[in-house]
């Protein structure tokens, strides 16, 4: 639809007439008129074989119906979506895919997501008039995640079309031919290799791919979703999470053409688990009078945390959270700077190198593992530890260390010996998190709003989708009302005014709001090079 | 004539040298004025040599017609690489003129198809034949090689200055790939699937580039009318049939085998004294004029001329003049199965009519030749029929509902007498 | 390759040219084979303008691929297309011609010759039915049966190579030398039934021709193995 010399034409569709931009395929300009027109081959994101024959249209003048996934716009054309011959042609269609389908829906993932479901639905026949045996293929492993159900694919190439446009790796491909067709790998050669496959899941249109790890896990009309940004990689890639019993059962990308078009890796993909980690830090603890650590409440612990940070005499060293947003980090930042200025440092998860998608290569699994290590950066905040986000927190002797959401796995049970002060704003329990004089529970990136810029510095929102542990709170907050005990404003109530906050001492993030950054982001202002770890 | 029978009523042009070993030989068939008309066509400009083709009214031989001078200059003279194709995928049941074509008059073929390569300026050729005809392949080939050593074939043909290059191509076994865009993803080493037109061959054909391609029979009779002229041959058969063509008369006749007459030859004189009739005194049941993918015409209905335009306003196609002749002890409702099994066989499975719809065809004819059928079964055949007809890329789905729907329209009483037969059997079932 | 006419019993010499009026010519006449000349298995190269495979049987499973005169034939057939996708078709023929089937490990061979993928390659292989993707016997029998063959009783003629060979569709005779399958329209209509056996066609074949165009067949194999074996000491 891209089209350079913003041209339009002037088609009527079901009675709407509308300019359009030339060179856009019917169901393109039909889709920006809001209407909608069935398909199963079509996907905007790959080439379009025309072979579902669901698209099919009534074109004014034209003898034979046109699919309207091929069919460009042109001046005039009077287009019918819902004539008796375009309705009828679907309903007969419909009948044909439904033939050898198991209607095995109450077992099936993909039921509640399904466009065989929705269009049969919609406009399927009631009954069916096969009384023919159904041809059985059986369930094949693709290798990786993916499970083949060959009796519920309807053969509309989506996932051979990904695989090689794509993905750049021709692993799939039509075996046999007419009815006897099925979609396979090379005998036992699977999709191990990509990292991508993850995303013909997604564009299957029914139930015929299915990811092992999602299989069976829940319906999906028990999932709550939750528009976010991948947290894996600095590529940023949008996403939504899926979530049921609050916990994230999947994650899958959601369109943004700047960032990740449709498609996201399989390693941002599969890397869910450790926003559901049960064991949580669940109170605010400090120590108590034996040394051993105490819960105490929010109203007593802030206080008394704010005065010891007044009495210390060592250096302050401040780790921040690569996972964790803007906001929390650019507070965290500012309150160094606020008690005398320190060391800001982070640690982070690398890979040895990027992995671009062929297809699209704005796309790609970065080098940087986390989500916001380009914020850090911007905010003053020094990488230090190895590839693998350990190591580099030697030189703490005699210092104040605040850590911001870093577990300190690596860490032994007794890292603040010879630490002045260890404040711990963390999400586990850890050995070393637990040596901490003040341990205060904080939420994860899957439980609060913020936001991460991405490799490019384009500011993505992300929203909560999960609920925190009762008492934990978002580190911005908690880092305000140090803030504001500090003299330094009042405290901010919201993720929002907390990112305003940053625009206020960033110049990178000035002037933008939430409402500017909406759901595609927006660019950051051109970086600022300050003195490295040093607080604002 | 033809082979392996002759009539005296016969006008032989393509098939005057069937039968003849040494037409098959490039001495031969210069002896008998082969590659005149190829001097006499590099004589002239491209334009030139399509404007005959045009003028001889001459319509394709691979089934729909089209007219082949209007097909040719469709094609630009852009400087982009062109390409002719030969169209010898022949496969569909009833037809077998464009293997006897190969096999006796390999050098006709090659001559037609270099006047082509010529008219729309292109450097190669490449015959697609299928690939079960290992034997009139070897002839081909040889041919082609006796063709490169005269210089006839390859860098400057006939001392001209012009190149073309002609590359046998074998096929691996695929109906479908006699449709012309899926023979031009079969010749790039693809799935033989019919491709979505437009763009048509003319802009983006083989490897993408504008292309021609012609049947067999079609490139034969080219020769012939460059040497004579494109108002000789229109003097030849009908208004909107110009020319002679192979009829390929096959089934219960007496006199098998291919013979050429002028088109608007009447069909009932073809079968009941060219090819002798019904074979052991029987009478006729039904005839498929056109290759099994067109309607059945029944035993009343025969009286017609074989021209295009007369066959379509009986309500059936001339297709490519591949009659299946069949006596009144034909079992129609068998017959129609086996077709309807052949196109599941050979559908690509692209296009779910298609793919699911063939298939399902060939279930329900089976079960009704079992004697499992009922006569909701009959309503569904045609219904499915309509629904596969016009709905897909290309037309094998409409091929495979055309003999159902019309032995269904004309031999309804078969089908009910199966029904009749077993209804308890259905009902227990 | 007889020069000579060699009639069959049950009066059906099994190529088209014994019915009709062109009595007169001999199947080397018919099939063109004084024509054509030597073929590649007897020590030929294919002609100029491609090359193509023969379907003769005698594939071994182990041998090599596309080395020596093979490597000659797919050069040959590269130089013949404008990409090397292009050859994807005549070169799974020829990998078959070498190897009689087309195995998983030939497909892989096949897309590392030509650069393309694996699971490309297999599903063009697949859609084809003339690779055969299991071994077949020495003589692959295909029987016409589609409607202009089957109305003069090709069916009757299946059932009759099935009988003499002893094997069921698509089975490997216990002898290794037959498989006998249906075949979809041969494009020899008018010479009812036709029959395919490797690259040859015999046509106006009826049941009773059946047990001769076998006896025929072995002799044939019998006179390759003694030449062979000639050859060989």
């Amino acid at each position: 639809m891209a089209n350079e010399s913003n041209e339009t034409v002037n088609v009527t569709i079901n009675g709407v007439a509308a300019a359009v931009p030339r060179g856009a395929r019917i169901i393109e300009a039909a889709e920006q008129l809001g209407i909608g027109i069935a398909h199963y081959c079509y996907h905007p994101g790959l080439s379009a074989p025309a072979m579902c024959r669901m698209c099919l249209v009534e074109v004014e003048g034209a003898p034979k119906l046109a699919p309207a996934c091929v069919t460009p716009v042109a001046e005039g054309q009077v287009i019918n979506t819902e004539s008796e011959r375009a309705r009828a042609a679907r309903t007969g269609t419909l009948e044909f895919y439904l033939l050898n389908h198991p209607l095995d829906c109450p077992i099936c993932d993909k039921s509640g997501e399904c466009k065989l479901q929705d269009f049969t639905h919609a406009e399927g026949r009631p009954h069916g008039r096969s009384v023919e045996p159904k041809r059985v293929l059986g369930l094949d492993d693709f290798g990786g995640d993916i499970l083949y159900q060959g009796n519920r694919c309807i053969m509309c190439t989506r996932c051979v079309r990904f695989m090689r446009e794509i993905a750049g790796a021709d692993l799939l491909g039509v075996v046999q031919r007419g009815h006897r067709s099925a979609i396979d790998t090379f005998f036992e050669t699977g999709l191990e290799g990509s990292l991508w496959a993850g995303n013909i899941v997604d564009i299957c249109p029914v139930g015929a791919l299915l990811s092992k790890d999602f299989l069976h896990k829940a319906r999906v009309w028990d999932l709550d979703n939750t528009p976010s940004v991948c947290p894996n990689c600095a590529q940023g890639c949008n996403v939504r999470l899926d979530t049921r019993d609050n916990l994230v059962v999947r994650i899958r990308p959601r369109l943004n053409p700047a960032v990740n078009s449709y498609w996201m890796c399989d390693y941002g993909r599969h890397q869910y688990e450790w926003l559901n980690q049960p064991d949580r830090v669940q109170t605010p603890m400090q120590r108590g009078a034996e040394g051993e650590l105490v819960p105490v409440g929010w109203q007593e612990v802030l206080p008394a945390l704010l005065a010891r940070l007044q009495q210390r005499h060592g250096p302050l060293v401040v780790l921040g959270s690569p996972m964790l947003g803007n906001e929390d980090n650019g507070l965290l930042a500012r309150l160094a700077g606020r008690l005398g200025g320190g060391t800001l440092r982070y640690r982070s998860a690398q890979a040895e190198a990027e992995v671009p998608c062929p297809g699209f290569p704005a796309l790609a699994r970065r080098r940087e593992l986390t989500a916001n290590g380009r914020g850090l950066e911007l905010l003053g905040f020094q990488r230090t530890g190895t590839m693998a986000g350990e190591g580099g927190l030697t030189d703490l002797a005699g210092a104040t260390v605040i850590v911001l959401g870093d577990a300190l796995e690596d860490q032994p049970a007794d890292f603040a010996a010879g630490v002045e002060l260890l404040v711990v704003l963390g999400q586990r329990p850890t050995a070393a998190a637990r040596s901490a004089h003040y341990l205060l529970p904080v939420c994860t990136c899957a439980e609060q709003e913020g936001t991460f810029p991405n490799v490019h510095g384009l500011v993505q929102r992300f929203w909560p989708a999960l609920q925190p542990p009762p008492l934990a709170r978002p580190a911005w907050q908690v880092l305000s009302v140090l803030l504001a005990g500090l003299d330094d404003g009042a405290p901010v109530n919201s993720a929002g005014g907390a990112f305003l906050r940053l625009g206020e001492l960033y110049p990178e993030y000035a002037g933008l709001s939430y409402e500017q950054l909406g759901s595609r982001g927006a660019l950051i202002n051109e970086p600022v090079v300050r003195p490295a770890g040093k607080g604002a | 004539m033809a082979y392996p029978y002759r009539d005296e009523r016969e006008v032989r042009i393509l098939s005057a040298h069937f039968g003849d070993p040494e037409a098959r030989t490039l001495a031969g068939w210069r002896q008998r004025g082969g590659y005149e008309a190829l001097g006499q066509a590099l004589a002239l400009s491209p334009e030139q040599v399509t404007e005959i083709v045009k003028n001889s009214a001459l319509r394709g031989r691979g089934g729909a017609g089209f007219p082949t001078g209007l097909k040719w200059s469709f094609l630009r003279n852009d400087g982009r690489p062109h390409y002719v194709l030969v169209n010898s995928d022949e496969s569909e049941p009833g037809a077998f003129k464009d293997r006897e074509l190969c096999r006796w008059t390999p050098h006709q073929l090659l001559e037609g198809a270099l006047i082509n390569a010529y008219a729309i300026r292109a450097q190669h050729v490449y015959i697609y034949m299928r690939g079960e005809f290992f034997e009139p392949a070897q002839i081909v080939a040889r041919a082609i090689d006796e063709a490169y050593a005269a210089g006839i074939a390859g860098p400057d043909v006939l001392g001209s200055g012009v190149t073309i290059d002609v590359t046998l191509h074998l096929g691996a076994g695929a109906y479908i790939c006699g449709e012309e865009t899926a023979l031009m993803n079969s010749l790039e080493g693809r799935r033989g699937q019919p491709r979505v037109k437009p763009p048509f061959p003319a802009v983006f054909g083989a490897f993408g580039q504008p292309t021609n391609i012609n049947n067999v029979e079609t490139l034969c009779t080219v020769p012939h009318i460059i040497r004579n002229g494109a108002d000789w041959w229109r003097s030849i058969g009908t208004d909107k049939s110009t020319g002679t063509k192979l009829f390929n008369m096959s089934g219960h006749l007496v006199r098998r085998g291919n013979f050429e007459f002028p088109l608007g030859f009447n069909m009932k004189e073809l079968i009941y004294d060219v090819c002798g009739g019904i074979r052991d005194g029987r009478s006729l049941k039904a005839v498929i004029p056109g290759g099994s993918s067109v309607p059945m015409l029944a035993a009343h209905e025969l009286d017609i001329p074989c021209a295009y335009e007369r066959v379509a306003t009986a309500g059936s196609k001339l297709g490519t003049a591949s009659m299946i002749v069949m006596d009144d002890r034909t079992d129609i409702v068998k017959q129609v199965r086996r077709m309807v099994e052949f196109y599941a066989h050979e559908s690509c499975g692209q296009c779910t009519p298609c793919r699911e719809g063939t298939a399902w065809l060939a279930r329900i004819m089976r079960r009704i030749e079992a004697g499992q059928g009922t006569e909701a079964d009959l309503a569904l055949l045609v219904d499915l029929g309509k629904n596969m007809t016009g709905t897909t890329i290309c037309v094998l789905s409409d091929s495979a509902a055309a003999p159902v729907l019309s032995s269904l329209a004309k031999f309804k009483d078969e089908y009910l007498a199966l029904i009749g037969r077993a209804a308890p059997v259905a009902a227990a079932v | 390759m007889a020069e000579e006419r060699t009639p069959l019993q049950g009066g059906n010499p099994g190529w088209a040219g014994e019915t009709g009026e062109y009595g007169h010519l001999t199947e080397a006449d018919v099939r063109g084979t004084t024509y054509v000349g030597k073929r590649p298995p007897e020590g030929t190269s294919p002609g100029a303008s491609c090359s193509y495979p023969y379907q003769v049987g005698g594939g071994r499973p182990d041998a090599p691929l596309f080395e020596g005169p093979y490597r000659e034939r797919l050069d040959k057939i590269l130089s013949r297309y404008p990409n090397r996708q292009g050859a994807l078709l005549p070169v799974l023929a020829l990998a078959q011609e070498i190897r009689g089937h087309l195995s998983p490990e030939s497909m892989a061979e096949v897309a590392a010759a030509l650069g393309l993928a694996p699971a490309y390659v297999r599903g063009v292989a697949t859609f084809y039915t003339m690779y055969h993707k299991r071994p077949v016997g020495e003589h692959l029998v295909q029987v016409c049966t589609n409607v202009a063959c089957n109305l003069c009783g090709a069916d009757e003629v299946l059932r009759a190579f099935l009988a003499a060979t002893g094997t069921e569709p698509g089975q490997i005779s216990a002898d290794g030398q037959y498989t006998v399958i249906e075949a979809e329209c041969l494009g020899a209509c008018g010479f009812p039934t036709a029959v395919q056996v490797n690259d040859r066609y015999f046509e106006n074949v009826s049941p009773e021709a059946v047990p001769a165009i076998l006896e025929r067949l072995a002799q044939e194999a019998a006179a390759r193995s003694s030449a062979a074996a000639r050859q060989g000491s």
